[in-house]
C-alpha cells in the first residue's frame, strides 16, 4: 500500500471563519413549477440535483444560557453518505441596511454513529423532519427549494405529513466573515425570482 | 488500513527516551526497513461542564492521526465514537461553553515512520505538556484485515526487533465476537492509542528526560 497521493487535498477550511449569507422566503404549491422553471433558466445546471432528507435537531442545556443547537442531517435517497452535523451561530446585528441576514456556520462531515455520539455528549433530540426538494446553483450561489414534512412516528421518515401547502425556498452562500458584495449579489438574484417568490432576510429569533 | 497493534514499549535499560529510539531505528533498519517521512498522533482532552443532574463528568476524547489528515476521531472512553472531518475541532471551539478543553492533557507521540515489505512500522516519542513519557510502537500488516488470520505472523515480526517485549492481542479485537477488523476508518488503532496515552498519562516523569 502506497502513502496517499498529496494532489487531491480539498479545502480545508478547517479554521477560517466560514459565514452563511441568506435569504428565504415560500412558495405556494400552485406555482412551484413556475418558480422551477424560472430557476432552471437562471442558474447554471440545466437539471436541478434532487434530494431527500431527514433532519434532526438536537439541544444542548447547560445549567445557564440559551440551549446549544446543533442540526444533523442525513440523506434518505443515499443512505451510506457521511451525516452532516451544521451549527448556525446567532444571525449577526451589523449593518442593517445589509441585504442578508449573516451568521456563523460551521459544517462537519460525521460518521453514522452521530445520533449515538450526540446523545452520549448530553444532547437530546428536540424535533426532526424530512425535507424533499431541488438543488440549484449559480456560481457560489445556492437555491434550495424544499417541501417539509412532519414526522409523524419519531423515526419513522416513511410515515410523515407535510406541513404546508407552501415549499420553502432559501438563497444562500457560504464565505468567510467581511465579504459584504454577497449580500448585494443575492439581492439582485432575488429580484429576478419576483414575482414568483419574495426572498426576504428573516430573523429566526421573531419566530422561536 | 490493515491490522494494526500499538504498544508502550519500555525504555532500554540505562538509556534515555531518545537514546532508546535510536536503538530501534538501528534495529529496524539492519533488517531492511525503510524510513518513509514521519507521522504524529495527537489526543486532546475535553471536560463537560455543568451537567445539571449531577453525574461524574464523562471526558471527551478528539484524536487526530497523520495517516488520515483530513480527519479526526472524537470518543468516549468505552462509549461511541464519532469520526469526523477537520471542521469538529472547530466545532468543539464553538462548544466550549459545555466542553472545556484541558491543555495541560493534551498527549502526542511522534516519530518516524518505517515500511518493511508488507508492514508499516511507526516509532513515536510520546510527549505530555512537553516532558517525555515513553515510547510508542505501532505496527501495521497491510495487505489482511482479519486479525486472526495474521496475529502470529505479526507477532513473530514484532519479535525480530522489540525482542520479548512483544505485547498481547490487542483487547480491541479479542473483545470483538469475529475478532473481525472495520477497515474503513482508523477507529481501533485510535482506540489502542487512546489506552496507551491513558496508562502514560498516568504514569511519573521519567526523570532528566524533559524536552
Amino acid at each position: 500500500m502506497e502513502a496517499p497521493p498529496v494532489s487531491v487535498m480539498p479545502v480545508t477550511g478547517g479554521t477560517i471563519n466560514m459565514m452563511e449569507y441568506l435569504l428565504q422566503g415560500s412558495v405556494l404549491d400552485q406555482a412551484l413549477e413556475s418558480l422551477l422553471h424560472r430557476l432552471r433558466g437562471l442558474c447554471d445546471n440545466m437539471e436541478p440535483e434532487l434530494f431527500a432528507d431527514h433532519e434532526l435537531v438536537y439541544l444542548l442545556k447547560g445549567q445557564q444560557g440559551n440551549p446549544f443547537l446543533l442540526r444533523a442531517r442525513r440523506s434518505l435517497s443515499h443512505p451510506t453518505a457521511p451525516w452532516h452535523l451544521r451549527y448556525l451561530g446567532q444571525p449577526e446585528v451589523g449593518d442593517k441596511s445589509r441585504h442578508a441576514l449573516v451568521r456563523n456556520c460551521v459544517d462537519v462531515a460525521a460518521s453514522h454513529s452521530l445520533p449515538d455520539f450526540l446523545n452520549e455528549m448530553g444532547f437530546r433530540m428536540d424535533h426532526e423532519f424530512v425535507a424533499k426538494g431541488h438543488i440549484f446553483r449559480r456560481g457560489a450561489l445556492k437555491v434550495v427549494v424544499s417541501k417539509l414534512s412532519r414526522v409523524l412516528v419519531p423515526g419513522n421518515t416513511d410515515n410523515t405529513e407535510p406541513l404546508s401547502l407552501s415549499s420553502l425556498v432559501e438563497l444562500s452562500v457560504l464565505a468567510p466573515a467581511g465579504q459584504d458584495t454577497m449580500s448585494e449579489e443575492m439581492r439582485s438574484f432575488a429580484e429576478q425570482l419576483k414575482p414568483l417568490v419574495h426572498l426576504e432576510k428573516i430573523d429566526p429569533k421573531r419566530h422561536m | 488500513m490493515g491490522v494494526t497493534c500499538v504498544c508502550q514499549l519500555p525504555l532500554a535499560e540505562g538509556k534515555s527516551v531518545q537514546q532508546t529510539i535510536d536503538l530501534l531505528h538501528k534495529k529496524l533498519e539492519q533488517l531492511g526497513a525503510v524510513k518513509q517521512g514521519s507521522f504524529t498522533v495527537d489526543c486532546e482532552t475535553y471536560h463537560a461542564t455543568g451537567n445539571a443532574s449531577g453525574q461524574p463528568t464523562k471526558l471527551l476524547y478528539v484524536m487526530h492521526n497523520s495517516e488520515t489528515p483530513l480527519s479526526c476521531i472524537a470518543l468516549f472512553e468505552g462509549g461511541p465514537c464519532l469520526t469526523a472531518d477537520g471542521n469538529f475541532d472547530v466545532l468543539m471551539i464553538k462548544l466550549k461553553s459545555h466542553f472545556q478543553n484541558a491543555k495541560g492533557h493534551k498527549v502526542e507521540s511522534r516519530g518516524s515512520r518505517y515500511r518493511y515489505c508488507d508492514f508499516l512500522i511507526k516509532v513515536g516519542a510520546v510527549t505530555m505538556s512537553s516532558s517525555a513519557r515513553g515510547i510508542s510502537v505501532e505496527v501495521e500488516y497491510c495487505p489482511c484485515v482479519v486479525p486472526g488470520d495474521c496475529w502470529n505472523l505479526m507477532k513473530e515480526f514484532m519479535q525480530s526487533f522489540l525482542g520479548p517485549s512483544i505485547p498481547e492481542l490487542p483487547s480491541v479485537f479479542s473483545s470483538k465476537p469475529e475478532g473481525l477488523y472495520a477497515p474503513v476508518d482508523c477507529v481501533d488503532t485510535m482506540t489502542q492509542y487512546l489506552e496507551m496515552f491513558s496508562k502514560v498519562r498516568k504514569q511519573q516523569v521519567l526523570p532528566g528526560t524533559t524536552r
